[in-house]
């Protein structure tokens, strides 16, 4: 008897401790109770993962950017059209001496502490993704800027090495967004867990690895938003995610599965909405090694595989066959006839080629990295198989993979690889200068080692030209080339396929995978 | 007894040590690299080689390693590659989580598997044994995956159109009240459960042929009393064991569980931090697990004392 007292109590005990031991928990709602239609109003989105951290300068993923840029706002905003506006920016022209571009700011703009928004604060932002000590991933983006000078209040002059058109695209980018310099000033720790901002939201909470929660910014100089509290949950399972937002304990969830899209879309509460991506898949050429050297042998890979098949059996339709180089909301973007599948023209292009039947190649793809990535490389292989070409698969791990496939020419081993391209700035110049111009040879991302001076001469006049029609008509000759000279096999764009409920109005899904709620509402 | 438990103490530092080393050894064969990981795809070599001189990773491994052991005896976990963030505070938020959960799910599959155990050893070969081990069956070989969601359609969306509720019976995800601990603890539960009514069936029958049940039942005491007092109790030391051993198991292999329900512990940690090769993170996560499992296993050796008083420890 006296066994069964001892363990009832150290049960009692441990469970005593354990429960002590928690933070305490915030206050209970009814299990998947809808927000109540009067008083505040609550958005919760379920999202696959959780963010890095807070700041801005730091993080590199989607689902970060998503969060933060309720709180956090960019110089120029690009819509989900491809066009871009001003935000806290109002104009960027060419300056009278050569290289420089003269930044005007809005005025009245107030950071949720109450700081003002100024010329100051934005040389303090961009010097601090520039330095290196602070290791912003997207420091590249700013990294033409040689200079930034305050000239008065609301007037910034940015003196460059070269001109450069993309620049005011590239400060659409949420990592270049203005944080407060009064939270710049207290470091890194401070930055990774507070967030001060001139967005229309202010962080209200992170539980970390569970969810973030945002609240109305008071005075915030805009329009202010409908919803009051935004709540951005963490539902790893998609599964899970599926259920919430079908039983209505969520608002809104991501990455609905194609397979799923159908059924979901049937329930009449809950809409599937379809983006396009900004990711384009491809797998490309080693242009430098045989065969794929031979421009014929690229073409007929390209006749041999059917996009349109993967698309349709592996995506159901949640993709889009390529035609371009990159995905249409980009800025630059210009149609190709797809190359549609012609197994006898495949064949024949071998043959003048000198290809034999059964030429064994190896194709390197990753696993787990893009949505179905493994299945999509075992369809190329099957199809390839048809026009008589023995591929080999084989797999790394995304960490190995990227510095293997971006090896220096005589390290690297690649024959062809998948991978896929995500162009956030919507701008060819992302979209094609580092995949396509012979600088960008590997360690490049330019891994076909392809080069062409024409191509080289469009895209670095396109680079430093300012008429955004004449930069059109250059990127439509470069990609007319780049589509016929075939240093890819084109395969597909990616689409965003979005659970939403129905008595949610204008919620945005950005091309460029952020989830946008300051215009939304709820019935 | 308290000289017994100072020396397990004791041993368990070289057990620590030695678990340091196999991790710091080990995720470092593991090909790719954290400098990547946290630089991003995007970056340039250059930059690559900078983040690896910040983390220390271009030093000469057994020098990495003595940092390692340094920082370690300091109370310095490091910080975590992606998130930028203190291991310890990472760790400190994690952990109580997971220690609930796992304490829920074996008391409640204690509570359910054992009497089951008992129930079938002492109707050995009847339709309730046959019964209770279908169950026990259904519960080892079911896939906590697969079990976790559709509990979770269940009582998020199935049971409540049985109703005509227009909401979730339980919430589908997430912490923060009881309901929201019912579906994970279940699903947690339903292996150890099974495993713990088949060993306790097992461990039953042995004791239940022994002389001394003959005895007690020959003088008389009463059946329950036979079967709970003389018998479980000495049925009881393998499945202290078991249930010792699984603790330690679901602190750090709960990750199925914690990802269905999108449970914030330290499982989940671990194995998203081995994906991005996060080395201070792994690193402090499998030691804090080393550190659970050693204490259970401690705690375990005690309790044998308490449960045959014929174990002394010297």
């Amino acid at each position: 008897m006296r066994t069964i007292r001892f363990w009832i109590v150290s049960l009692v005990l441990l469970g005593l401790a354990l429960s002590a031991c928690v933070a305490p928990m915030p206050a209970a709602e009814a299990p998947g109770a809808p927000a109540p239609a009067a008083g505040p109003k609550t958005l919760t989105i379920a999202a696959g993962t959780d963010i890095e951290n807070m700041n801005v300068h730091r993080v590199t993923s989607s689902p970060s950017f998503s969060v933060l840029e309720h709180i956090y706002q960019t110089l120029f905003y690009m819509n989900p059209e491809g066009e871009l506006e001003p935000l806290l920016a109002e104009s960027l022209e060419p300056g009278e001496e050569e290289h420089t571009f003269i930044l005007k700011l809005r005025q009245g703009v107030t950071f949720s502490d109450g700081t003002p928004f100024n010329a100051e604060a934005v040389k303090m932002n961009l010097e601090y993704v520039q330095n290196p000590d602070n290791g912003s991933a997207f420091a590249f983006l700013i990294s033409r800027i040689q200079e930034i000078e305050v000239v008065d209040d609301y007037t910034v002059k940015l003196i460059l090495d070269s001109d450069f058109a993309p620049l005011a695209a590239h400060l659409s980018h949420g990592a270049l967004a203005m944080v407060a310099p009064s939270a710049l000033e207290q470091g890194n720790d401070f930055l990774a867990n507070n967030a001060i901002g001139t967005g229309p939201y202010m962080l209200e909470r992170w539980d970390r690895a569970e969810s973030v929660t945002l609240v109305r910014n008071p005075n915030y100089w805009g329009e202010p938003p409908a919803i009051d509290r935004l709540i951005f949950k963490v539902v790893q399972e998609d599964g899970a995610r599926l259920v919430e937002v079908e039983a209505g304990t969520v608002d809104v969830a991501v990455r609905v599965p194609p397979a799923e899209a159908e059924r979901i879309d049937a329930n009449p509460n809950v809409d599937v909405i379809t983006t396009p991506g900004l990711r384009t898949i491809y797998i490309f050429f080693n242009v430098t090694r045989e065969p794929f050297d031979d421009v014929r042998v690229r073409q007929a890979i390209n006749y041999a595989v059917d996009a349109e098949a993967i698309v349709n059996q592996l995506f159901k339709g949640a993709a889009r066959v390529s035609d371009a180089p990159f995905a249409p909301p980009i800025f630059g973007y210009k149609p190709n006839p797809p190359y549609a599948r012609d197994l006898e023209k495949a064949r024949a292009l071998l043959a003048e080629a000198g290809v034999p039947e059964g030429t064994s190649l190896v194709l390197y793809h990753p696993t787990g990295r893009y949505v179905q990535d493994a299945l999509v490389a075992d369809a190329v292989r099957a199809q390839l198989r048809e026009v008589g070409l023995e591929v080999e698969l084989r797999t790394l791990e995304w960490p190995q993979y990227v510095p293997f496939v971006r090896a220096p020419a005589g390290e690297n081993q690649v024959q062809f690889a998948m991978l896929g391209w995500s162009t956030p700035t919507m701008d060819a110049d992302y979209a094609l200068y580092a995949l396509f111009h012979s600088s960008e040879h590997p360690p490049g991302f330019n891994g076909a080692f392809y080069s062409n001076p024409e191509v080289d001469r469009l895209l670095d006049e396109a680079r430093t030209t300012i008429d955004p029609d004449v930069r059109r008509e250059l990127y439509a000759q470069a990609i007319d080339i780049i589509w016929e000279e075939a240093p890819w096999l084109f395969l597909y764009s990616e689409v965003q396929l979005t659970a939403i409920r129905t008595n949610v109005e204008g919620f945005i899904v950005h091309p460029n995978e952020r989830l946008i709620a300051t215009y939304a509402d709820k019935k | 007894m308290t000289q017994y438990i100072l020396r397990r103490f004791l041993w368990a530092m070289p057990v620590l040590l030695g678990a340091s080393f196999l991790v710091f050894w080990s995720i470092r064969w593991v090909p790719g690299d954290p400098a990547i990981a946290i630089a991003g795809e995007l970056a340039t070599p250059e930059l690559v080689e900078k983040v690896r001189a910040e983390l220390g990773l271009d030093q000469p491994l057994p020098i990495q390693y003595a940092i390692y052991l340094g920082r370690m005896l300091r109370g310095d976990m490091g910080t975590s590659v992606r998130s930028g963030l203190p291991v310890f505070d990472e760790i400190r938020i994690r952990l109580p989580r997971t220690l609930q959960l796992t304490f829920f799910s074996l008391l409640f599959a204690a509570l359910i598997g054992i009497p089951i155990g008992v129930l079938s050893a002492t109707r050995a070969n009847t339709w309730i044994d046959a019964l209770s081990m279908i169950f026990a069956l259904l519960g080892v070989s079911m896939p906590i995956f697969w079990l976790g969601l559709m509990l979770i359609v269940f009582f998020a969306l199935t049971l409540p159109s049985w109703l005509g509720l227009n909401q979730p019976i339980l919430p589908p995800t997430g912490t923060g009240t009881w309901q929201h601990f019912v579906m994970p603890t279940i699903a947690l539960a339903a292996n150890s459960m099974a495993i713990q009514a088949r060993m306790t069936r097992a461990s039953m029958l042995e004791v239940l042929r022994s002389d001394y049940i003959r005895t007690a039942r020959a003088k008389g005491v009463p059946e329950f009393s036979v079967v709970y007092n003389h018998g479980l109790r000495n049925a009881l030391i393998p499945i202290v064991t078991v249930i010792g051993l699984q603790f330690g198991t679901l602190l750090g292999g709960a990750v199925l569980t914690e990802t269905v329900f999108a449970w914030p512990g330290i499982g989940r940690l671990l194995v998203d931090s081995i994906g991005y090769r996060d080395y201070p993170m792994i690193q402090g996560t499998v030691l804090v697990i080393t550190v659970g499992f050693v204490l259970v296993n401690i705690l375990v050796d005690v309790l044998y004392a308490y449960l045959d008083p014929r174990i002394r420890y010297t």
